[in-house]
C-alpha cells in the first residue's frame, strides 16, 4: 500500500464532495431535532424522493437535474409542512405523548419511513436507477473528478454557506436558533414557535431533497437508499453536537474523512464498521459532541 | 382467588393445546405457529426490559443474531440440547458487555446507540465471515419442524413467566420507578445501574435461544439476515400494537402482526409493509396505550 495516496488531491476531492452532501442531510436532521426534540428516522427517505424527482425530471422530460432539484426542494418543503400540520401538531397536543416525545417521534417517523419506502418501491419498482449527466472528467491538479461531482460539491457547499448566513442574520433563522436554545423562553419573547416549527420542517426536508437530487447525478438511486443516509446523518449530528447547526458541517467533514480515508487505507468492506465504530465511540465518550461544552440531560 | 385459578387453568389448557398442535397440524400451519411463538417470545423478553424501564432498545436483533451465530458455530460440535442454552448465555454475555457502557446514556441517545451497536456487530460478523472465506453456512440434518415448535413453545412460555415474575418482583418495581423518574428512583434507594444491567442481560437470554432455534428452522446462516435491524423494529412495533409492559400485550400484538403478514406478505409485501407503517403511526398517535391498555380502559372498570 502506498501511503502517498493520503496526500493526493483525489481523496481530498472525494472527502469534500461527500462532506458537502452529508452536511445538507445533517443540517435538516439537526434542525428538526434541535427545535422539537424529534428523531426523524425518515429523513433519508427525503433524500431518496429528491433523487427520484431529479431522475424522472431528467429521463421523462429532459429537465436538468440542477433545475429539478429546485422542484424537489419545493415539493419536499410542502411535504414537510404537511407532515408537521397533520401529524406532529397532534403529537404535541397530547401531554402523554409529549412526555416521551423522542421515543414516540422515533416510532412515528419509523412508520412514515416504512410507508414512504414501500410506496416508492410500488410506484418505481425496487430496481436501481441511474442516468448520465455531466459525466465528463475534469482534472484539477493531480485530481480527476467527474463534473457532476464537482457541480454537486459547488451547489451543496453554497447551500450550506447560505444556511449558515440564514441562521446568523435572517429573522426566522435567529428564531430557530432561539427555539433550539430554549423553547419556552423563545415563546415568551414573542417568537411564534408553531409557525417557526412549520418553517423548520419545510427547510429541513428541502435540504434533504436537494442532497438527494445532487446525489442522483453521481450514483444510482433505489427506494431503499435512504436508511444509510439517515444513519450517517445521526452520526454527524452527534459528532457535531445535537442542536449545534454549524457543528453539523464540522461533523460531516469528519465523517466523510473517516469514510474516504478509511476505505482507501483498509478496505471498502470496512466502511460500515468504521461509520458505526465512530458513532459508538462518540456517543459513549463525548455524547455532547466533539465541539459541545455541556449537555442538557434528556 | 377463584378467578386466578380459572386464569391459570385456561393458560395450562392453552399451552397443552399448543403442545398438541404438531400432532394434528400440517407443516404450513405449524410454520405460522412457529413464527407466531417466535415473535411472542421476542416481544415478551423485550418488554421485560424496555417496557418496564422505558429504555427503548433497538438492539435486540443483535442478541437474536448472536444466538443464531453461536448455534451455527456449535453445530455438530456439541449436541443441540447444549448448543441452544449456550447460545442464550452467549447473548446474555453480549448484553452484559454492551449494557455496561450503553446503559449510562438515556432517552434518544440510548435508542440510537443500541441501533448503532447492533449494526456494528452485524458488520463485524460479516467481515469475520468474509475473512474466514465463508459465504453463508448451510446446516444439514436439523431437527424436524415439530421438535422446533415444541422447543419454541417452551421458550415462549418461559418468556411470559419471566415477564410476569419480574413485573411483580422488586426488580420490576425498581424498573418501573426508573421509567417514571430515574433521578428520583435513585434518590429513594433504587440501585438503577445494577437493576438496568440485570434486566438488560435477562432480556437477552431468550432472544439468543430463539435465534438459535430459528436458524435451525431456516437451515441457512447469513449475517445480513440474522442480524437484520428489521427484527428489532418489528419487536418494537409488536410491543406498541399490544401495549408494552404486561404479559397479554406482546401476545396480542404478535398475533395481530403475524395474522396480517400471513394474509398479505406473500401476495403484496409492499402493501403489507405500508399497512404496518400506517398502523404504527396510528397507534402512536391515537392508541398510545396499545390494544391491551385500551381494552383495560374500556372493560376494566366494569369487570372489577
Amino acid at each position: 500500500m502506498n501511503l502517498s495516496i493520503l496526500l493526493s488531491g483525489q481523496l481530498l476531492a472525494s472527502v469534500l464532495v461527500l462532506a458537502s452532501l452529508y452536511a445538507l442531510v445533517a443540517i435538516g436532521l439537526n434542525l428538526v431535532y434541535g427545535t422539537m426534540r424529534l428523531l426523524n428516522v425518515a429523513h433519508g427517505e427525503l433524500v431518496m424522493l429528491g433523487g427520484y424527482v431529479a431522475y424522472w425530471g431528467f429521463v421523462r422530460f429532459g429537465i436538468s437535474p440542477l433545475l429539478s432539484a429546485l422542484i424537489a426542494m419545493a415539493l419536499a418543503a410542502l411535504a414537510g409542512a404537511l407532515i408537521y400540520i397533520a401529524v406532529i401538531r397532534r403529537l404535541f397536543r397530547s401531554v402523554r405523548l409529549l412526555q416521551r416525545v423522542e421515543s414516540n417521534s422515533l416510532l412515528l417517523f419509523f412508520g412514515i419511513s416504512i410507508i414512504v419506502q414501500n410506496a416508492a418501491a410500488l410506484a418505481f419498482t425496487a430496481n436501481n436507477r441511474g442516468y448520465q449527466y455531466l459525466d465528463n472528467v475534469v482534472a484539477i491538479g493531480d485530481a480527476r473528478v467527474a463534473a457532476n461531482r464537482l457541480a454537486a460539491l459547488a451547489i451543496a457547499a453554497t447551500a450550506c454557506f447560505a444556511c449558515v448566513l440564514f441562521f446568523r442574520y435572517a429573522r426566522s433563522g435567529m428564531a430557530m436558533r432561539a427555539i433550539i436554545q430554549h423553547r419556552d423562553a423563545a415563546a415568551l419573547v414573542g417568537i411564534d414557535v408553531d409557525r417557526i416549527n412549520v418553517q423548520v420542517f419545510a427547510l429541513g426536508f428541502a435540504l434533504a431533497a436537494l442532497a438527494g437530487a445532487l446525489i442522483s447525478t453521481t450514483q444510482e438511486i433505489s427506494p431503499f437508499m435512504g436508511f444509510p443516509f439517515t444513519v450517517s446523518g445521526f452520526v454527524i449530528i452527534i459528532l457535531g453536537g445535537l442542536g449545534n447547526l454549524t457543528g453539523s458541517i464540522f461533523g460531516a467533514v469528519v465523517l466523510a474523512a473517516v469514510e474516504v480515508y478509511g476505505v482507501a487505507l483498509i478496505s471498502p468492506s470496512f466502511r460500515s464498521i468504521l461509520v458505526y465504530g465512530v458513532f459508538i465511540a462518540v456517543l459513549l465518550l463525548r455524547p455532547q459532541g466533539l465541539l459541545g461544552r455541556s449537555i442538557r440531560a434528556r | 382467588m377463584i378467578r386466578q385459578w380459572h386464569i391459570a387453568l385456561a393458560c395450562l389448557i392453552a399451552i397443552g393445546g399448543c403442545a398438541a398442535l404438531p400432532l394434528v397440524a400440517g407443516p404450513y400451519a405449524l410454520g405460522i405457529g412457529l413464527s407466531l411463538l417466535m415473535w411472542i417470545a421476542l416481544a415478551e423478553s423485550w418488554a421485560m426490559f424496555s417496557g418496564l424501564s422505558g429504555y427503548i432498545s433497538l438492539g435486540h436483533a443483535a442478541f437474536y443474531g448472536a444466538g443464531a451465530y453461536v448455534t451455527v458455530l456449535l453445530w455438530l460440535v456439541v449436541p443441540l440440547w447444549l448448543a441452544i442454552p449456550v447460545s442464550g448465555l452467549a447473548a446474555a454475555l453480549l448484553a452484559g458487555c454492551l449494557g455496561w457502557p450503553c446503559l449510562r446514556v438515556r432517552g434518544p441517545y440510548f435508542v440510537i446507540l443500541t441501533l448503532g451497536v447492533s449494526e456494528f456487530i452485524k458488520y463485524v460478523v460479516i467481515s469475520t465471515e468474509a475473512g474466514l472465506g465463508r459465504n453463508g453456512r448451510l446446516l444439514i440434518g436439523t431437527p424436524s419442524l415439530g421438535v422446533l415448535f415444541e422447543a419454541m413453545l417452551a421458550l415462549t412460555v418461559a418468556s411470559m413467566i419471566v415477564l410476569y415474575v419480574v413485573r411483580s418482583a422488586r426488580l420490576g418495581t425498581g424498573l418501573l420507578a426508573i421509567r417514571e423518574d430515574e433521578v428520583a428512583a435513585e434518590a429513594v434507594g433504587v440501585n438503577a445501574p445494577a437493576l438496568k444491567l440485570l434486566a438488560f442481560v435477562l432480556s437477552a437470554i431468550i432472544p439468543g435461544m430463539v435465534g438459535g432455534l430459528m436458524i435451525l428452522r431456516s437451515t441457512y446462516f447469513e449475517p445480513l439476515q440474522a442480524f437484520s435491524p428489521t427484527t428489532s423494529f418489528t419487536i418494537v412495533t409488536i410491543a406498541i400494537l399490544g401495549g408494552s409492559d404486561e404479559v397479554p400485550g406482546p401476545l396480542l400484538g404478535a398475533v395481530l402482526l403475524v395474522l396480517m403478514s400471513e394474509l398479505l406478505w406473500a401476495r403484496a409485501p409492499e402493501i403489507y409493509m405500508i399497512i404496518l407503517g400506517a398502523l404504527l403511526v396510528a397507534f402512536v398517535l391515537f392508541v398510545p396505550e396499545g390494544l391491551v391498555g385500551r381494552a383495560q380502559r374500556l372493560f376494566g372498570a366494569a369487570e372489577e
